[in-house]
């Protein structure tokens, strides 16, 4: 990672283009490009505008991959049938390829579309999410829950205010409920919580150096077994007040 | 900024602004300004002038300007109005501070007031502080409620609402919990929870500080003034509006207050029941409590209580069991150490001093039931002496049965004693005690 005031620096002027194209919501590459300055791990995430560059990105980042829909309207790929996992060969990302640009269309006919973004492809591990949003009270507040129905049926989030020391976070990390599944339990050895006590602290940070930021959202993190790292799957960040 | 605060808590004199043949309803009512004439008059060591806008008080003055200049404190208990009407009359006599009692005040009269208050160097508390302020070693109880003044101690409160801070009084009363200082803080104009906070933080007679939140100004600066206070003493916050507000908002500010060291307690009881242990009770080191009791039902609910909480039951080392089954060969030692319903007070004595010197024992809760026992309320004396000695371990005392313990509570009355009619409120004491060590041990105290 770069020093701080550099990594501010390069933030600031990623969130001011953005604003220049007058969008409030931050693209997934977007989003990555700033949590990468910041230091957050995300996966290679490479933007393709059409084919070519696509089969081209696709060499380099390397097979297996992850094919996702880059658009600035569309916020739920899934929902748009925008994204493909696990593409293991140039036929296969050519006949994905068009196949979401067309679902694109069928989803949002007047979506702005950048592309498709060529993804590295991880392997299976827990997921968690760490967000990030400016309390009305306090400001800059992190939030952490595993993912899925842990967050949407049982509601078994914690939250914390930023900047926050690594004492805070792991304590956060412990406070849910779901904590058993990333402790050391049942034959599976712990995930890596170190690691997640970072990007905690990380956007923490962020949210709270830049007030500007209303929303972010790292949605899956994969969380690999101790020592093995976390990294961000798919991330989203909202700017607050006038385009 | 405490310094300007003290003022309102430690005032040298006190002025009264009513009028008591005003027909008026609400805060400004005569019945009102009468209750805070006889409370003052009653308690306040200090020096008391009354304007009576009527002029039928005996002893009152019926002109501000009757007023000797350089009062600390004008209560106004007046409508919105007249207090606007009063207002460069009341700086004239050069006061320091006011106790707004009546709300009501506009947006515009609200804005004229602070600046002209600001201008002068008046500090304001209100306006809607009906339970007002109070200090009980001063004798100062601004309170339009007759005689409500709590026995000294080392709790403060500060409460947001007038009814809910007039109920913590109450209950204060009520269980003999001893307070220090007591505030309302209305619609906080001037002075808000924070600036309240940093004067307790510092005030010697304040053992433990406990607030009463629905809302907050400036978040983060009363957070800092939290993680500051808890270095000193334990801040104990009951927080309201979790509906009003919404669950996730209400989340991130139980977050917040648990970041910061502040303890969380969900009703006015447990508020009490916390305070008190708090106020006189060491810390307790670890998780471990030993149970001793003259009866064995009441220690079976205090086992099943201390577990749901998160606290364990002591062993107690085979030396220290040894000791007591030579001297009482009938005591029955196992999860807890049973007296049997015999027991007097040499009994206690001895068994709780052994109890007390085992280094396996963070904490001891003491059961005496009067009914069907052959314990005499005097015997319960002996716990005081055992909480007296013990300078690390809390010692609390439970009394199930209702008539008993306040029997029990008044028998040691300034004893330094907690005595609960609950194990849930003794659990949750125990369970303060344990937190507050873990906030000192994290803050490196």
């Amino acid at each position: 990672m770069i020093g701080l005031a550099a990594a501010k620096k390069k933030v600031t002027e990623l969130l001011s283009s953005v604003r220049k194209e007058g969008r409030l919501e931050l693209t997934e590459l977007d989003s990555k490009r700033i949590l990468a300055v910041w230091g957050v791990p995300v996966n290679r995430t490479e933007l393709a505008r059409d084919l070519s560059e696509a089969i081209k990105a696709a060499r380099e980042v390397r097979y297996p991959l992850v094919l996702k829909i880059a658009s600035p309207d569309i916020i739920h790929k899934s929902e748009a049938k925008g994204v493909k996992v696990g593409l293991t060969s140039e036929l296969e990302l050519r006949q994905s390829f068009d196949e979401l640009i067309d679902n694109a269309r069928a989803y949002k006919p007047d979506a702005k579309i950048f592309g498709v973004t060529i993804q590295e492809y991880l392997p299976p591990a827990r997921e968690v999410i760490v967000g990030a949003l400016q309390d009305l009270y306090f400001g800059a507040t992190v939030m952490f829950g595993l993912g899925g129905v842990w967050i949407e049926v049982l509601k078994d989030i914690s939250f914390r205010l930023a900047p926050l020391n690594a004492e805070d976070a792991r304590e956060m990390i412990q406070e849910i409920k779901g904590y058993p599944v990333l402790a050391d339990i049942q034959r599976a050895p712990p995930a890596d919580i170190d690691a997640l006590v970072n990007i905690i602290q990380k956007v923490g940070q962020l949210a709270h150096e830049f007030p500007e930021i209303t929303e972010i959202d790292l949605n899956p993190i994969f969380v690999f077994d101790n020592g093995k790292g976390a990294v961000t799957a798919d991330a989203r960040i909202v700017l607050g007040g006038r385009k | 900024m405490s310094g300007e605060v003290r003022a309102i808590f430690e005032p040298k004199s006190v002025v009264l602004v009513g009028a008591s043949a005003k027909e008026r309803v609400g805060a400004a009512s005569p019945v009102f300004f009468g209750s805070l004439v006889h409370n003052t008059l009653r308690f306040f060591k200090g020096k008391t002038h009354v304007v009576d806008f009527s002029g039928r008080l005996d002893g009152a003055v019926k002109n501000l300007d009757q007023v000797p200049s350089g009062c600390d404190i004008a209560v106004m208990v007046l409508p919105p109005k007249l207090v606007m009407k009063n207002l460069r009359k009341l700086f004239a006599r050069k006061v320091k501070a006011m106790v707004l009692v009546a709300g009501g005040f506009d947006q515009h009269q609200l804005e004229e007031l602070t600046r002209a208050a600001a201008k002068q160097k008046v500090r304001v508390l209100g306006p809607n502080v009906l339970a007002g302020v109070i200090n009980t070693t001063k004798g100062l109880c601004i309170t339009l409620e007759r005689g409500l003044m709590p026995p000294c101690g080392g709790i403060a409160m500060i409460s947001q609402n007038c009814a809910v801070g007039t109920a913590m009084l109450d209950r204060a009363c009520a269980y003999s919990v001893g307070v220090s200082k007591f505030a309302s803080i209305g619609e906080g104009a001037d002075i808000t929870e924070t600036d309240l906070l940093e004067f307790l933080t510092h005030d010697k007679e304040t053992k433990v500080i406990c607030i009463y939140l629905e809302s907050v100004r400036d978040g983060r600066r009363f957070l800092e003034s939290i993680r500051e206070a808890v270095q000193k003493k334990p801040v104990v916050v009951l927080k309201g509006s979790t509906v009003r507000e919404g669950v996730e908002r209400n989340r991130i500010f139980v977050a917040a207050l648990k970041q910061v060291g502040a303890l969380q307690v969900s009703d006015i009881e447990e508020l009490l029941s916390v305070a008190d242990a708090l106020a006189k009770q060491p810390c307790m080191r670890g998780n471990r409590v030993a149970v001793v009791t003259n009866v064995s039902g009441p220690a079976v609910l205090v086992a099943d209580v201390l577990s749901r909480e998160g606290l364990a039951l002591a062993k107690l080392s085979d030396n220290i069991i040894k000791k007591i089954i030579q001297k009482y060969p009938n005591i029955n030692i196992a999860d807890w150490v049973d007296l049997g319903i015999d027991a007097n007070g040499d009994r206690y004595k001895f068994v709780l001093e052994q109890v007390l010197s085992d280094s396996g024992v963070d904490g001891v809760v003491v059961v005496n039931e009067l009914k069907s026992t052959f314990l005499k309320l005097e015997d319960v004396q002996e716990a005081a002496k055992a909480v007296k000695k013990s300078k690390n371990t809390p010692v609390i005392d439970i009394v199930m049965c209702g008539e008993d313990c306040v029997l029990v509570r008044n028998e040691l009355r300034d004893k330094n004693v907690c005595v609960y009619d609950s194990p849930r409120k003794a659990a949750q004491a125990l369970c303060a005690l344990c937190s507050y060590g873990k906030i000192l041990k994290k803050v490196g105290k």
